[in-house]
C-alpha cells in the first residue's frame, strides 16, 4: 500500500511540479525580443533570414511555418540536434541516457497497459496478436531503456569526474544529481532484469496501480521503487527539468520575433506591459536623480 | 599568478591582488600567413604599476573600466560589495522585468556541457583559456548569487557551489570579466538548451552601471551621457553637424563634380535615414556615399538635424537598460515629428538592432514609425536597376564582413551579399559566415573602449580570429601589395575594429589590406561617377 502510494505520489508531484513550473515561465512579465536567426519558423527565409531582408517589410505578412518550427522543435527532442551538430563526443553519452529515458517511458506505459493486456502465468504463444505486440515491445523498450539509460548517466558522471574542464565547473549537487539517477536504475536492473520478459515487473506493475493489499515487495523492489520515487519528485525541482525550460528558451527567447505591429497580440500585450510600475528602482545616480536639498 | 589550466570559477575570489592569469602571444592561435612568421606580431604587454594602483588588473592584466577605481577606505570597499549585492538582486526583482524570463532560464539551466566554448571566438583566440570560457563568468554570478540569495545556496554552501569568497577583487574581477565578451551571441547558438550566456554578461555590466554607477567612460560618460546632452555621442552638436553636411556638399563637388545636396528635416519625406555620427567624424565618405546613391535613386529622403535625431547610436544596449529606452523612445519621436513613413539605419550594426529589435517593445505600436535596415534597399536599387552600376570599377578581391547585430541578431543575411555579388567580381567569403559569422571584436562597445590597454586586448586577443578569416579570405592575393583587397565591414563599429586591426599589424602599409562600408562600393561601381570613389585606387592610377 506504501509502495502504491508513493508511486502515484512521485508520479503526481512530477507532474504537478513540472507543469507548475511551466505556469510560473508561461506567466512572467513579457520581455523585450531577442530574436536569434536562424529561426526555423521564418517561412520564405530558410537560409537564416528574416521579414527584415525586405524593403517596407510591415507591408507585408510575417509568413509562419509551424511545420518547420515543430520538426526543428521534434530533431531536438528525439536527436538532441545542437549537441549533435557541436560537440558530438558528449553526444553519445547524453543521448544515450535520453534515448534510454524515452525507451523506459514507453516500457512503464508499457507494463500498465500489459497489466490489463496479459494475464499472469499464460504462456506467451497463446497471447493474441495485441498480447503479443505488447509483451514484446515490453521486452525490447525494458531491456534497451535501461541498458542506455544507465550506460548514459554513468558515461556522464565518469566524464564530468575526469573530464579536466568540465570538473571545474561541476558542483556536488550535480554529481549528486547523475547518480541518483545511476542508482535509481542500477537499482532497476538489479530488480527486475533477472526475468528478461519482466513478468515480475508487469505483476508489480498491476500490484502498484491497484494499491493490492496482499503484495510483499522484496527489499531490492522497495528500494527501486522508493529511489524512482525519490527521483520523480527531486528532477522538476532541480535543473534537469530543463525539458520546461527549453520550450521558453526556444519558443518564447530565441525563436520570438514577432514584430510589435498595430492590432497584434503583441501590442496588446506591450500596451499592458507599459502600465506596470515596478516595486523595486536602480539607485545609480543616472538612473536616481538625486534627492533636492532639504526634502 | 594560476595555471590558466587549473583556473576555476571561485578563484575569482583571491583576495590576492595579484594578477590571476597573463595572456603571452605563443598561447594564442596563431595567425595565418603572412603574419605566421617571426618578428610580424608585438609582444603582449604588461600593465603600468600605475595602474595597477589605481584600477584592477587583477583578472588578466587589461582595464576596460576606468571608471572602476579602487577603494580608498575599508567603508568604501564594504559599501562597493554591499552596492553589488544590492544589484545582483534586483536583476532578479520587477525592476528588471524586461528580462526576467531570458534572465531566469539561462541562470536556472544552464548543464554546464561546455558545447558554447568552441564557439566563442574570445576563448579560442587564446588558446583556450579557461577565464574565457562564456561559462565561466556565469558560474561566477551564481556562486554569487546562491551564497547570498537562495536558501540552498544558505544551507548547503559548497554542496551547490555557493563557495565563492566575495569582496572587492572578486567583484571588480567580476565587471572587468565582463567586458571580455563581445555579447556576439555565438555561443548561443550552440547552446543545446538555448540558454545564453552573453545575457548573464550584459547582466553584470548592468547591476555595475544601474546601481552602482560605474561603467566605461566611452561608453556611458562621453557615449550615452554625451549623446543626450549635446545630440551625439560624439559631440557633434546641431551647429557642427550642418556644418559638416555643408562641407561635405562642398567636398564632394571638388572632389567627384557632383553638385550633392543632403536633404534636412525635410517634413513628410518617405525616409529618414539616420546613421551612426561617427560616420561624419571619422568616415565621412559613408554618408556622402549614401547621398549620392538615395538622390540617383530618386528616392524621397531625409536627414534629420533634431536631437538625438542625427545619431543612431544607442550604446545602452550594452550596458544599460534605461539609457537603451531614454535614446530608443528618443530617436522615435524624432522620426515621428518628422512625419516620416519610415525610418532607415545606416550601416551602423548595434543601432539596426537597437531602433528595430530592442526598441520593438518599448514603444507602443500606435504610432510608431517602422524601422528598417539599410541592406534591402541597396538591393531593391541593384536589382531594379534603379542607378547603373558598372561592376568592372570594382573589379578586386573583396570580402564581406557580417555584422553579428545584423546578420544573427536580425536575420538580414542576403540583400548585402546580393548586392556584393552583383557588384563586386572577385567576391568571395569569408568562413564561416552569414549567421555563423565571427565577430568582428569591436563588438558591444570594445571598437571604442580606449582605456589603458584595452585596445591591446581588442586588436589582439577579441579581433585575432577575424584577422585570421581575412587573411584566409585573401590568402592566394595578400602576399602581393600592388593588389587592392577590400575587406567591406557594413557597420560603424566593426569599420572601428577593422581599423583597430589593420592599424596594429600594419596590413594596409605592407600588404594593400583595405577595409570600408558597402555603400562606397556602391558608388564607386556607379556608371555617372567619373573618377573613383576611393582614393585607394586613385593613387593607383
Amino acid at each position: 500500500m506504501l509502495l502504491s502510494l508513493i508511486a502515484y505520489l512521485s508520479i503526481f508531484l512530477f507532474v504537478g511540479i513540472s507543469v507548475y513550473k511551466a505556469y510560473r515561465f508561461a506567466n512572467m512579465p513579457m520581455h523585450g525580443r531577442m530574436d536569434l536567426y536562424p529561426i526555423p519558423k521564418e517561412e520564405g527565409f530558410e537560409h537564416g533570414g528574416s521579414f527584415y531582408e525586405e524593403s517596407e517589410w510591415w507591408k507585408k505578412p510575417h509568413k509562419v511555418s509551424h511545420v518547420r518550427e515543430i520538426t526543428e522543435m521534434l530533431k531536438e527532442i528525439v536527436f538532441i540536434k545542437k549537441l549533435f551538430e557541436n560537440q558530438r563526443p558528449l553526444w553519445w553519452i547524453s543521448y544515450a541516457l535520453h534515448l534510454g529515458i524515452y525507451f523506459l517511458m514507453t516500457w512503464t506505459i508499457l507494463l500498465v497497459i500489459g497489466v490489463f493486456s496479459i494475464p499472469i502465468g499464460v504462456d506467451v504463444g497463446s497471447l493474441s496478436v495485441w498480447g503479443s505486440l505488447i509483451y514484446y515491445l515490453t521486452v525490447l523498450t525494458g531491456i534497451v531503456g535501461l541498458a542506455l539509460a544507465t550506460l548514459g548517466a554513468g558515461a556522464l558522471f565518469l566524464r564530468r569526474m575526469f573530464d579536466n574542464t568540465l570538473k571545474k565547473h561541476t558542483t556536488p549537487q550535480e554529481y549528486f544529481n547523475l547518480l541518483l539517477i545511476f542508482a535509481a536504475l542500477v537499482t532497476g536492473i538489479m530488480t527486475w532484469g533477472t526475468d528478461l520478459s519482466f513478468g515480475t515487473a508487469r505483476e508489480v506493475t498491476g500490484s502498484l496501480i491497484t494499491f493490492s493489499s496482499t503484495f510483499a515487495a522484496t527489499t531490492l523492489q522497495t528500494l527501486n521503487i522508493i529511489l524512482v520515487g525519490i527521483m520523480l519528485i527531486y528532477i522538476p525541482m532541480s535543473k534537469m527539468s530543463h525539458y520546461v525550460g527549453k520550450y521558453f528558451t526556444f519558443h518564447k527567447v530565441l525563436w520570438d520575433n514577432d514584430p510589435n505591429l498595430k492590432g497584434t497580440a503583441i501590442d496588446h500585450q506591450v500596451q499592458k506591459a507599459s502600465t506596470f510600475k515596478p516595486t523595486t528602482s536602480w539607485s545609480a545616480p543616472h538612473i536616481k536623480p538625486p534627492i533636492a536639498p532639504g526634502k | 599568478m594560476i595555471n590558466s589550466k587549473d583556473l576555476r570559477p571561485k578563484d575569482l575570489g583571491m583576495r590576492s591582488d595579484e594578477q590571476l592569469i597573463k595572456l603571452e602571444l605563443d598561447q594564442l592561435i596563431p595567425l595565418l600567413a603572412p603574419y605566421d612568421k617571426p618578428g610580424m606580431q608585438s609582444q603582449l604587454t604588461d600593465p603600468k604599476p600605475a595602474w595597477k594602483e589605481k584600477y584592477c588588473t587583477t583578472l588578466d592584466g587589461y582595464v576596460g573600466i576606468g571608471t572602476l577605481v579602487r577603494p580608498k577606505t575599508k567603508e568604501e570597499e564594504d559599501e562597493f560589495v554591499r552596492s553589488f549585492l544590492r544589484g545582483l538582486e534586483k536583476i532578479f526583482s520587477d525592476a528588471n522585468n524586461g528580462v526576467l524570463q531570458p534572465l531566469l532560464l539561462t541562470y536556472d539551466y544552464c548543464a554546464k556541457c561546455d558545447t558554447c566554448s568552441s564557439a566563442c571566438h574570445v576563448y579560442e583566440a587564446t588558446g583556450d583559456n579557461e577565464m574565457y570560457r562564456p561559462i565561466f563568468r556565469s558560474e561566477v554570478l551564481r556562486k554569487i548569487m546562491k551564497k547570498y540569495f537562495t536558501t540552498s545556496g544558505k544551507l548547503l554552501g559548497s554542496f551547490v557551489g555557493a563557495d565563492i569568497d566575495v569582496n572587492w577583487e572578486t567583484i571588480a574581477r567580476l565587471g572587468e570579466l565582463s567586458y571580455r565578451c563581445n555579447l556576439c551571441r555565438r555561443c548561443a547558438q550552440t547552446c543545446p538548451l538555448g540558454l545564453d550566456n552573453s545575457l548573464l554578461a550584459k547582466e553584470i555590466r548592468k547591476i555595475f552601471s544601474q546601481e552602482m554607477g560605474i561603467a566605461p567612460t566611452p561608453i556611458h560618460a562621453k557615449g550615452t551621457m554625451n549623446q543626450l546632452k549635446t545630440g551625439s555621442s560624439t559631440g557633434l552638436t546641431k551647429a557642427a553637424f550642418l556644418d559638416t553636411l555643408e562641407f561635405l556638399e562642398e567636398d564632394t563637388e571638388e572632389r567627384f563634380g557632383i553638385k550633392l545636396k543632403f536633404p534636412v528635416d525635410k517634413k513628410g519625406a518617405d525616409i529618414l535615414l539616420i546613421h551612426n555620427a561617427g560616420e561624419f567624424i571619422a568616415w565621412p565618405e559613408n554618408p556622402v556615399a549614401f547621398a549620392i546613391l538615395m538622390n540617383a535613386a530618386g528616392l524621397n529622403w531625409t536627414l534629420s538635424s533634431e536631437i538625438l535625431g542625427y545619431d543612431s547610436v544607442n550604446y545602452g544596449l550594452w550596458y544599460d537598460d534605461p539609457m537603451a529606452k531614454k535614446l530608443a523612445v528618443g530617436q522615435m519621436k524624432v522620426a515621428k515629428d518628422l512625419g516620416v513613413n519610415r525610418m532607415i539605419m545606416g550601416e551602423c550594426g548595434h543601432a539596426h538592432k537597437a531602433a528595430a529589435v530592442v526598441a520593438d517593445r518599448m514603444n507602443l505600436a500606435d504610432g510608431k514609425i517602422p524601422v528598417e535596415s539599410c541592406f534591402p534597399m541597396f538591393w531593391d536599387i541593384v536589382k531594379n536597376k534603379r542607378v547603373k552600376f558598372d561592376p568592372s570599377k570594382n573589379n578586386f578581391p573583396v570580402t564581406l564582413h557580417d555584422p553579428c547585430n545584423v546578420v544573427r541578431q536580425m536575420g538580414i543575411v542576403e540583400p548585402q551579399r546580393n548586392v556584393v555579388k552583383a557588384l563586386c567580381p572577385q567576391f568571395r567569403e569569408m568562413a564561416p559566415h552569414g549567421t555563423e559569422n565571427y565577430c568582428c571584436g569591436g563588438g558591444s562597445g570594445f571598437a571604442i573602449m580606449n582605456d589603458a590597454n584595452f585596445p591591446e586586448f581588442r586588436t589582439q586577443i577579441a579581433s585575432r580570429v577575424k584577422f585570421n578569416q581575412i587573411l584566409g579570405a585573401f590568402k592566394d592575393e595578400i602576399a602581393d601589395p600592388s593588389i587592392v583587397k577590400y575587406i567591406c565591414a557594413p557597420c560603424s563599429n566593426c569599420k572601428g575594429a577593422m581599423r583597430g586591426i589593420l592599424e596594429h599589424y600594419d596590413a594596409t602599409e605592407k600588404f594593400n589590406l583595405q577595409y570600408s562600408g558597402l555603400v562606397e562600393l556602391m558608388v564607386n561601381a556607379m556608371v555617372d561617377l567619373k573618377v573613383p570613389f576611393f582614393e585607394f585606387l586613385e593613387e593607383k592610377e
